[in-house]
């Protein structure tokens, strides 16, 4: 089922976002390819479990949600580093061939009807470039949402033997009244032996609908991790995935979210295995109070040709409240048997043992489901080698603690 | 000197048609003396120690738990004491609270709590215990001004912050930690770990002792604490428990089915429960004649007499 193209959207809207900002041909084409393609792509499959349709993505009204010619941001984006950090739209001048290269190689503006119309309409995002045997210091992207839609679109380019951690800041500015609709792809395309880290933190108000691809390729020892943390907005849907194509390649993709109220996430990480040597480890976790939703999809695909690999995955989700509602579903799929993998996923509430242990040392009921709570971050906290980004990760668990 | 006095206590599990499991307890503990309760699989003595310490788990039906203090067990607290303050029914208090009064439970099977570090959760232990021993004592009068003076303003500047005067010091708790740890042989790497994540089981029943240590229990009802042991361990764990009465005044309310523990601890008083009820108490000896004869001969002994 393919859902009705806004209104408000036409040839002639693309068109003036192209020309406002100087875009080249190219770019303008691949805008209104994917427009066009709206008509016939579908919105990204959901999970459905008996009775059960988890999220419901036909119901976002784009026709109000989206303001494509007033779409407006801050963003801050750190300057000392050894890697090329621009806005997007600067960065096209200057690395308009490298751009032209690599925009959609890694995720196809026609993925589906949300990636369509992010490409058809973004105005913001970063474009970072290592170039070979660079170790780049951390970049920091700060992002500010103050309109009422925003799209943007982030590429990074390593080059051989590079390096780079890239930490992603989402928050909302402005307030808008009503409600609010954030898009957010991500491209990664990780040169021979390189590495990169992209850390995401996601704390946008609780009236916006987030939608976030982040989808990254390696190249032969190449590396890429990615943290992904949402405690924002009032339905998250986002996809995390690494392509392992080349040989000796590896990914780890560590989620952590907690809803509160009638927050909804759905949550999905994925990896494909398709060369030899590959590891992958994907670790999440959430915590859902009030009447929070989630439901979290893990995908590890290992294809016939992926020799020796190695690919772990778990999940665990813990219920504050009776409201709470969570599912989860592992998979794991293997077309080639020299593998070692595992994969697992539990959704609980707070162990009430736990709990009158706690107390029969004299502390108090909610201090000890805090501590439980934070306790079990600590697991995903622990693979965040980023000292900031972990405390910042650490700072919105506690500020959303009781 | 503190006494926990357990009158006729009868419980149940906390369910539809749950289970009666104690069908009139009757036991004393008094600051300072070692009691060890004994008795079959299945007789109550489990259930008796979780019931003081406020599992959620059971119904109290009938009877009661009281805890009297003197005035060195409240020597801690700066507000006027009442009379009242002197005695305490347990039952109508949470779990925290009693512990707060200085009731510690020791675990037949402690909680495993993954991300939370031995230092963070004595810590806060110790501290929280501090806050709740100050809100329990607290005079209501005393609070009703209180909250109209916060009203009123600072006392003192805003910059300064909280005075927290009650709040263990880092220092002093190290060396707090550090002299209890070397009493029961325990390695300092312990403190970095997850609280009990991963512990071996003696290492748990080590850690219990530890815990008992630092938060200077009036009374510690300890859950087969010697089950599992190895000689050595069970020799540490001991002297942890001589060394809670001997220096720290607690009374100790030990379960145990083995006599092994009672050669190195030795009880004042040792009592015997049946089908939920304490049929027997002596000394020391009735251990050894336990140990000797069984349960059988207790049951005999007791149905014969009614």
């Amino acid at each position: 089922m393919s859902v009705q193209v806004p209104a408000s959207i036409s040839a002639e809207t693309v068109e003036r976002i192209a020309e406002e900002r100087d875009e080249p041909e190219w770019l303008l084409e691949t805008r209104l390819a994917a427009l066009e393609a709206l008509e016939d792509l579908d919105l990204p499959d959901v999970i459905q479990t008996p009775g059960n349709r988890w999220t419901d993505l036909e119901s976002l009204d784009f026709e109000s949600l989206v303001d494509p010619l007033n779409q407006a941001d801050a963003t801050e984006r750190s300057e000392d580093t050894d890697a090329v950090v621009l806005p997007f739209t600067e960065a096209l001048e200057e690395y308009g061939d490298l751009i032209e290269a690599n925009f959609g190689s890694v995720l196809d503006p026609q993925e589906n009807y949300l990636t369509a119309l992010s490409v058809a309409l973004f105005t913001t995002g970063t474009f970072v470039y290592v170039p070979e045997g660079v170790d780049a210091e951390d970049v920091t992207v700060r992002a500010e949402m103050n309109s009422r839609s925003l799209f943007s679109q982030t590429l990074v380019v390593t080059e051989e033997s590079s390096s780079v951690t890239i930490l992603e800041g989402i928050e909302t500015g402005d307030d808008v009244e009503g409600e609010r609709y954030f898009s957010n792809l991500v491209e990664v395309a990780a040169g021979e032996n390189s590495h990169v880290q992209f850390g995401s933190l996601q704390n946008l108000d609780e009236e916006t609908y987030t939608y976030a691809l982040k989808r990254g390729v390696t190249d032969t020892y190449a590396t890429i991790n990615w943290i992904e943390g949402n405690l924002g907005s009032r339905l998250t849907r986002s996809d995390i995935e690494t392509d392992l194509d080349g040989d000796g390649s590896e990914s780890q993709i560590v989620g952590a979210f907690f809803g509160h109220e009638d927050q909804h996430f759905d949550i999905n990480a994925r990896v494909w295995h398709r060369a030899e040597n590959t590891t992958a480890d994907l670790v999440t976790r959430g915590v859902l109070d009030d009447e929070a939703r989630s439901v979290y999809e893990g995908v590890q695909d290992v294809g016939q040709d992926a020799w020796n690999t190695s690919s772990y995955q778990r999940e665990n989700t813990l219920m504050l409240s009776d409201d709470a509602e969570a599912d989860a579903s592992p998979k794991l799929i293997i077309h080639n048997h020299d593998t070692e993998a595992s994969h697992s996923a539990t959704v609980g509430q707070v162990d009430a043992e736990d709990l009158f242990y706690m107390e029969s040392r004299t502390i108090d009921p909610i201090t000890a489901r805090n501590m439980l709570v934070e306790g079990f971050f600590v697991p995903v906290l622990e693979e965040i080698a980023v000292d900031e980004f972990r405390e910042d990760l650490e700072a919105l668990v506690g500020e959303r603690l009781r | 000197m503190a006494t926990l006095e357990i009158n006729d206590l009868h419980a149940r599990v906390a369910e539809e048609d749950g289970e009666r499991i104690l069908r009139g307890v009757d036991l004393t503990v008094e600051s300072g003396e070692i009691h060890a309760l004994m008795g079959p699989n299945g007789s109550g003595k489990s259930t008796t120690a979780k019931v003081i310490a406020g599992h959620p788990a059971y119904e109290v039906t009938d009877g009661e738990i009281l805890l009297h203090l003197d005035e060195a067990d409240v020597a801690d607290i700066d507000e006027d004491i009442d009379e009242a303050d002197y005695t305490w029914n347990l039952l109508e208090l949470e779990p925290n609270e009693r512990a707060a009064l200085g009731i510690f439970l020791g675990f037949q099977y402690p909680a495993e709590i993954e991300g939370v570090t031995m230092t963070n959760f004595l810590r806060q232990a110790i501290n929280a215990k501090h806050e709740e021993r100050e809100e329990l004592f607290e005079d209501e009068e005393a609070e009703a001004d209180a909250d109209e003076d916060e009203d009123a303003g600072y006392d003192s500047s805003p910059m300064e912050g909280p005075t927290d005067e009650g709040e263990i010091g880092v220092a002093e708790f190290q060396q707090l930690l550090s002299e209890k740890m070397e009493l029961l042989d325990m390695d300092e790497k312990f403190m970095q770990r997850y609280l009990n994540a991963g512990f071996s089981g003696g290492e748990k029943k080590q850690n219990e002792v530890l815990q008992a240590a630092m938060l200077e229990p009036a009374v510690a009802v300890l859950d087969e604490i010697d089950s599992g042991l190895d000689i050595d361990r069970l020799q540490d764990v001991a002297k942890g428990i001589n060394a809670l009465r001997d220096e720290q005044g607690t009374g100790v309310l030990q379960i145990t089915h083995y006599q092994r523990i009672l050669d190195y601890v030795e009880p004042d008083h040792v009592h015997i429960m049946l089908d939920g009820e304490v049929v027997k108490s002596g000394d020391a000896e009735l251990a050894e004649q336990l140990e000797d004869k069984g349960y059988d001969w207790v049951r005999e002994e007791v149905y014969e007499a009614a």
